[in-house]
């Protein structure tokens, strides 16, 4: 609520109070010229990472609900990145895809399968994928250990009698695993939306030496705002931090109806 | 799920309410002071808190806060109505021009004034009065690698802008990833890298009363930086897209880099890891006058009820030649006092800094608008050296807004 009285007033560079302005920061945001941009890379980021990593768990939970030797270890594995600091994972990344001493440029140069190395945090082409890419692998290890979880709660029985009845092993997945996998897929994809949208730190450091706003989200756009930008200015970041609470409530109220409707229409 | 501390964290800070200020009036001061080094900065302040705290009875709340959080931290503070009473910065004329500051009169004995090198109390002045207290300063050089300057046949460093391509070239052409010269124009600190190359083709921010930004001559020295990474290609890969610190200077310490413009804290670095034979000369020009950047950091006191004995007892401590210097001198930087000039005159690596001094020139902290410009150039000037960018219409860009920033709020 104090953020909601921030948006509605001026301050001046140094963060001092000087009166209300009422709903002016809102307009003048609508103004800006980088917000189009802004908002169409946030969708573009929440909508890409959350279906990738969707899809990946999907696979990974299939995996690790197998029986197999070592799986302990594999799992215990895949928390890694999730018990890492967000901050320090960026920071490692930044360093993988460095131009001149980036371990992913030798290797993909090494093997042959690019002719020169490429500048993936400074081109704007691969920018926005380099960031997706470790936004899905720092929200793999949650999404899948939320499904893992719900796919051990299919009773056995109900692969047997798709046995029994003759299905393939595709059909039973899609007509057995998902159905069953739809509570926890719901959970996944809603907490997945909320927190890659208020994902701070990897677009920040990932994109902290492109000048300009063409790769930044509504969050960091936000921060920008308020700090480091011309704008300097604390109350239209507010306004836009008010607008970002209200975008994230409606998606998930819209994307919980649409589920609803579609699980009362089957 | 692990909390996303996220920039709606940090504005979230702006919605805690205002807690009530628990300061007493006179026992007890906020510091607030920027982390210049791990090593230097807390002890320091630590200590000479505790000795303020000795001799006059007073707590000091001392805050050491990183550069990367600490404008944000200060608007904060501001916000809910409690500033620091003594606060550390690299800009002060915003807050002179809102009122918060006591004047260098209110809270320094006139020998500590005195003592203050005539170029950082011009430095540190709003509208003809000080504010801005010197508290330390810095000034860029331009380093090369002398290993890399000889396999390339080069007798030494480059003095002019024309010297500068050829020798870039030659390096460039050494091949094995060898890079002429590294230039940082990315949002880190492009306004500095910015205005030593315009002041060495004799352009400014400003002329008098008026912004400059976008001159014919600052229109062609941005060209000819254009002209480095694309035409002549003796740069780094994205120039306009690499900052200094993990960029440029990173690429410098691997040895790939011939020459780049350095500071005092870079050659410390280079020293300790051993690996690059370097020189630290004069920034080429191309107008015969040498001139570099160099950058005053301040200490303010901010007025509150019963406050002023206490911060000018802490400034004065401060300002005692030997705890001042001791300081400087441990963090790699350069004097802001006559005293402490005299004491580093000696040291020899200090040297080249020093030197240039006298013709280095500030950027315009001065002026409030700077808080706005400065950010505006570190955000849009990188566009203008990428393939494509347009360095007058970047220029021309920065000049509408550094005039509306001027004369709005």
């Amino acid at each position: 609520m104090q953020l909601v009285r921030a948006s509605l007033g001026r301050y001046s560079v140094t963060g001092l109070y000087q009166g209300s302005v009422g709903a002016r920061n809102y307009a003048r945001l609508v103004e800006q010229e980088a917000l189009p941009t802004v908002v169409a890379n946030t969708v573009v980021w929440v909508a890409v990472v959350v279906a990738v990593t969707l899809l990946l768990s999907l696979a990974l939970a299939q995996f690790l609900n197998l029986e197999f030797p070592g799986r302990r270890i594999v799992r215990w594995a895949l928390i890694v990145p999730w018990a890492a600091s967000l901050i320090m994972t960026a920071k490692l990344f930044v360093w993988i895809y460095d131009y001149y001493f980036g371990v992913l440029n030798h290797a993909l140069v090494s093997l042959g399968l690019l002719a020169a190395p490429v500048d993936w945090l400074g081109d704007d082409a691969t920018v926005m994928g380099a960031m997706i890419a470790v936004g899905v692998f720092v929200s793999l290890p949650f999404t899948t250990y939320v499904l893992l979880a719900g796919l051990q709660t299919i009773p056995g029985e109900v692969y047997e009698a798709a046995r029994v009845d003759g299905a393939s092993r595709w059909r039973t997945y899609a007509s057995v695993t998902l159905p069953l996998l739809r509570p926890a897929l719901l959970v996944a994809a809603v907490l997945n939306v909320i927190y890659v949208f208020n994902s701070f730190p990897i677009v920040w450091t990932l994109n902290d030496r492109n000048p300009g706003f063409g790769h930044d989200t509504t969050i960091t756009y936000m921060y920008k705002i308020a700090f480091k930008s011309a704008l300097r200015d604390v109350g239209l970041s507010a306004a836009l931090g008010v607008v970002n609470v209200l975008a994230i409530l409606l998606a998930v109220l819209v994307y919980l109806r649409a589920v609803r409707w579609r699980e009362q229409e089957a | 799920m692990r909390r996303t501390w996220t920039a709606l964290a940090v504005l979230a800070l702006v919605a805690l309410a205002p807690s009530a200020c628990d300061r007493g009036a006179g026992n007890s001061i906020k510091v607030v002071i920027a982390d210049y080094s791990k090593d230097h900065t807390r002890s320091f302040w630590q200590s000479l808190s505790e000795t303020y705290t000795k001799q006059t009875g007073v707590k000091v709340d001392l805050q050491v806060i990183d550069w990367n959080s600490i404008d944000q931290q200060v608007s904060t503070m501001l916000q809910n109505n409690q500033p620091p009473d003594v606060l550390n910065l690299n800009s002060f004329s915003s807050y002179a021009r809102d009122g918060l500051l006591y004047t260098a009169d209110e809270v320094l004995s006139p020998k500590t004034k005195a003592d203050f090198l005539d170029a950082f109390v011009q430095g540190g002045q709003y509208q003809g009065t000080l504010y801005g207290l010197p508290i330390l300063s810095s000034a860029r050089a331009f380093f090369y690698n002398r290993a890399l300057l000889a396999r390339a046949g080069l007798a030494g460093p480059p003095r002019t802008w024309d010297e500068l391509v050829q020798a870039a070239r030659k390096i460039q052409a050494l091949g094995g990833g060898t890079i002429g010269y590294a230039l940082p124009l990315g949002p880190e600190e492009a306004q500095a890298e910015w205005s030593i190359w315009m002041w060495n083709n004799g352009g400014d921010w400003k002329s008098g009363d008026r912004w400059t930004i976008d001159s014919d001559r600052n229109v062609q020295t941005l060209s000819f930086l254009a002209d480095l990474a694309n035409k002549h290609k003796v740069t780094q890969v994205n120039p306009g897209k690499t900052n200094r610190t993990d960029g440029a200077f990173q690429l410098f310490k691997d040895g790939k880099v011939g020459m780049v413009m350095g500071f005092s804290p870079l050659a410390a670095q280079l020293d300790a890891e051993g690996k690059v034979d370097y020189g630290v000369g004069e920034m080429p020009t191309n107008t015969g006058t040498s001139i570099t950047l160099a950058v005053e950091d301040y200490l303010m006191a901010f007025k509150r009820k019963g406050n002023q004995e206490s911060v000018r007892k802490f400034l004065d401590l401060y300002y005692q030649p030997e705890n001042i210097t001791r300081w400087i001198a441990a963090e790699g930087f350069l004097p802001v006092t006559k005293s402490g000039l005299e004491q580093m005159r000696s040291n020899p690596k200090l040297a080249p800094y020093l030197a240039a001094l006298p013709r280095a020139k500030l950027a315009p902290t001065t002026d409030p608008a700077w808080d706005k410009v400065k950010l505006d150039v570190q955000q849009t000037i990188g566009l203008a050296v990428q393939p494509g960018g347009d360095p007058r219409e970047v220029l021309g860009r920065l000049q509408k807004n550094a005039t509306a920033a001027e004369s709005g709020r």
